[in-house]
């Protein structure tokens, strides 16, 4: 009796699987879904390992080499350190990277203490303080080499609107001084422009920070008789302080690497006096050729960049747990 | 605090509010959400600026003093702790006030006090963000009480926590309270906290203050029927004066309020009862009735062991209840029942 009903039972298992679609992968090429995983992620693995993996290790080893890009024939010589040790014992290299310090350090300071303070204005909700954000981030979004043409312009000495700013200021004469041409002038004109462009991005950076504060936690604070200045000194800056160094950390490590704005405004002129360390570099490696020399000294810059990142992000977790 | 007044846009927030808290005193405001508790105590501490009226804190006229002059220390109801600072640093903030310098043996000295009275000891060196909900309401009570202020404000500290640790809490913030002979003023819409906890309570509505008095006044000698209602468990029942017959009211009455204590309910013999049982709710120590009369539901509490069950006609009889009129206003007769 249950017989035929079993077999009808049987009959309509089986259309329902027929009718069920098969994983996408095996309908299709016979492939398992990790195989079609691979497949989508595959060429941006190739395209990596061609532009960022394979040209690093290449740099590694031609670090050790006495190789010239501008004469592919000569043979390649094995030379151990040498390379470093040039590096390392070169006075203009040690000029380089003072040159850098000096832009990395101001440019950071003003940045920190200029997109603090904006942050904190802004935070103030006045009327029109949308407009003015956009207003102010307005620097940030524009091309460097735009940035620094356009500076270039700010600084002439006969018609630049920055020295007759200063002239209004301070009275002197707008064509007294030259802002690029002038040896001690040129680093604080890089330092201005740099300011210039990021400090907006530091402000946004804080904002997010001052905006993460609940109100109430300045009620409570003013409850328990903490005056204006006590509140910022042992609510705002600490509750800030992980979001400014994240943004400390971002602008340093392109600041370390700065090229197009500099380029663009002096081209590490006057003389060498803001030849930052990669401006220097891409002179070593595409107008000396020295291949070899330029390598090693790239692997040097990546290596400090690197050991100072990691220290800080260490230091700035330590922030966080706080 | 005399005739204060606030208002956001149109709206009137607290209107003409008056109300003295004496010294030690444990005053309770009870009233539902948006009644204007709130925006009462942020008046009295100074975190919002008064429209009208004045407030003085220990005799002096503090109306437009700052927060920080005026000596008060205040529980937010979400917590409010300093996320970045360890529980320790939480409850040492308000004694680090350079105006009003300790030492730091002293501070020490009070921080643990304080803790080991909440029994937050052994959680002093977390961070204020690596706690329970009980436990960052502890600390927020406690860095409220590690001052010594003119008044303590606090604004439904227990809300936030579940049932079992808000009763406990409760017990021990009214022994704290009776231990530091304190001055609170306490805000909450629920009216067990206000009932077990105050000297006097305050029953505010659309920002006026409608009856203040012991808890035992406020229950038992309301004002009006609002405030009735407020109180007790299961909520007043308040039945037209006709529905139980041979029952005289005084004149005026529009509505009697019937608490279980006023009702007598016995099953009738003649199964001519006025009205029906149409629900038992079983809590455990006790019952909840549902009775109908006509188109009125009577909700009452009975002995669980009671004989009664669904179904069942019953008689009802009043005992002094309270009368009021059209408006809601108490009347102040009696009844006979």
């Amino acid at each position: 009796m249950s017989e035929p009903q079993d077999s009808a039972a049987d009959k309509l298992a089986a259309r329902v699987a027929s009718a069920t679609p098969e994983p996408l992968a095996r309908r299709v090429r016979g492939l398992s879904d990790r195989a079609i995983a691979w497949l989508f992620i595959s060429p941006t693995i190739v395209l990596l390992l061609a532009i960022n993996i394979f040209p690093l290790i290449w740099t590694i080893y031609l670090s050790f080499t006495n190789y010239k890009a501008n004469r592919i024939n000569r043979p390649i010589e094995f030379i151990g350190l040498r390379n470093y040790e040039r590096v390392l014992t070169d006075t203009d290299i040690w000029h380089t990277l003072q040159v850098t310090a000096h832009f990395l350090c101001w440019t950071m300071t003003l940045q920190v203490v200029l997109g603090f303070g904006l942050a904190w204005l802004i935070n103030k909700q006045f009327k029109g303080h949308g407009l003015w954000t956009t207003v102010i981030l307005l620097p940030m979004m524009l091309s460097p080499a735009v940035v620094g043409n356009f500076w270039t312009f700010l600084y002439q000495p006969q018609i630049g609107l920055f020295n007759y700013a200063v002239s209004f200021v301070t009275g002197i004469p707008p064509s007294s001084f030259q802002m690029i041409g002038d040896v001690n002038l040129a680093p604080w004109a890089i330092v201005i422009v740099d300011t210039w462009m990021w400090t907006p991005y530091i402000m946004l950076i804080c904002l997010a920070g001052l905006r993460s504060i609940p109100d109430y936690i300045y009620e409570a604070a003013e409850v328990d008789r903490a005056s204006k200045w006590r509140q910022f000194w042992s609510i705002t800056l600490p509750m800030v302080l992980p979001f400014l160094m994240l943004a400390v950390l971002f602008r340093s490590i392109e600041n370390f690497k700065m090229f197009d704005l500099v380029v663009e405004l002096t081209s590490g002129g006057p003389g060498s006096v803001t030849e930052l360390a990669s401006i220097n570099l891409k002179r070593e490696a595409f107008e000396k050729w020295r291949t070899g020399y330029s390598s090693a000294f790239a692997i040097i810059l990546f290596v400090t960049v690197f050991g100072a990142a990691s220290i800080y992000v260490k230091a700035l977790n330590k922030v966080k747990q706080r | 605090m005399r005739g204060v007044s606030k208002h956001f846009g149109e709206i009137p927030a607290v209107d003409h509010l008056d109300l003295t808290v004496g010294n030690g005193e444990f005053v309770v405001l009870l009233g539902p959400t948006g009644a204007g508790k709130t925006t009462t105590l942020r008046l009295v501490a100074g975190l919002e600026k008064l429209d009208a009226g004045t407030i003085s804190i220990g005799g002096h006229d503090m109306t437009t003093a700052d927060p920080a002059v005026r000596d008060v220390s205040f529980v937010f109801q979400q917590y409010s702790l300093y996320p970045h600072l360890s529980v320790y640093e939480n409850l040492a903030f308000p004694l680090r006030s350079p105006a009003h310098p300790h030492s730091k043996s002293e501070i020490r000295r009070r921080v643990t006090a304080i803790a080991e009275m909440l029994r937050i000891t052994h959680k002093l060196d977390n961070r204020a963000t690596q706690l329970s909900g009980g436990e960052m309401q502890r600390v927020a009570i406690g860095r409220a009480m590690v001052r010594e202020p003119q008044i303590y404000l606090m604004d439904e500290p227990l809300s936030s926590l579940d049932a079992k640790l808000r009763a406990d809490l409760r017990l021990e913030l009214k022994r704290i309270q009776q231990d530091l002979g304190a001055t609170l003023l306490y805000v909450t819409h629920d009216q067990i906290e206000a009932m077990t906890m105050a000297n006097r309570i305050g029953v505010i509505d659309q920002g006026r203050l409608i009856q203040v008095g012991t808890p035992r006044e406020i229950y038992q000698d309301p004002c009006n029927l609002y405030v009735a209602s407020r109180l007790g468990q299961p909520a007043i029942n308040v039945i037209p004066p006709g529905l139980i017959p041979r029952f005289a009211v005084p004149p005026g009455t529009a509505s009697i309020g019937a608490r279980t204590e006023h009702m007598h309910i016995s099953r009738s013999v003649n199964g001519s009862g006025q009205g029906k049982v149409e629900w038992i709710e079983h809590l455990g120590d006790q019952n909840h009735l549902h009775v109908r009369i006509g188109d009125h539901q009577i909700i009452t509490l009975v002995d669980p062991e009671t004989p009664m069950s669904r179904g069942d006609d019953v008689d009802i009889a009043l005992t002094g209840p309270l009368f009021f009129d059209a408006a809601g206003n108490r009347l102040r007769g009696t009844g006979d029942g």
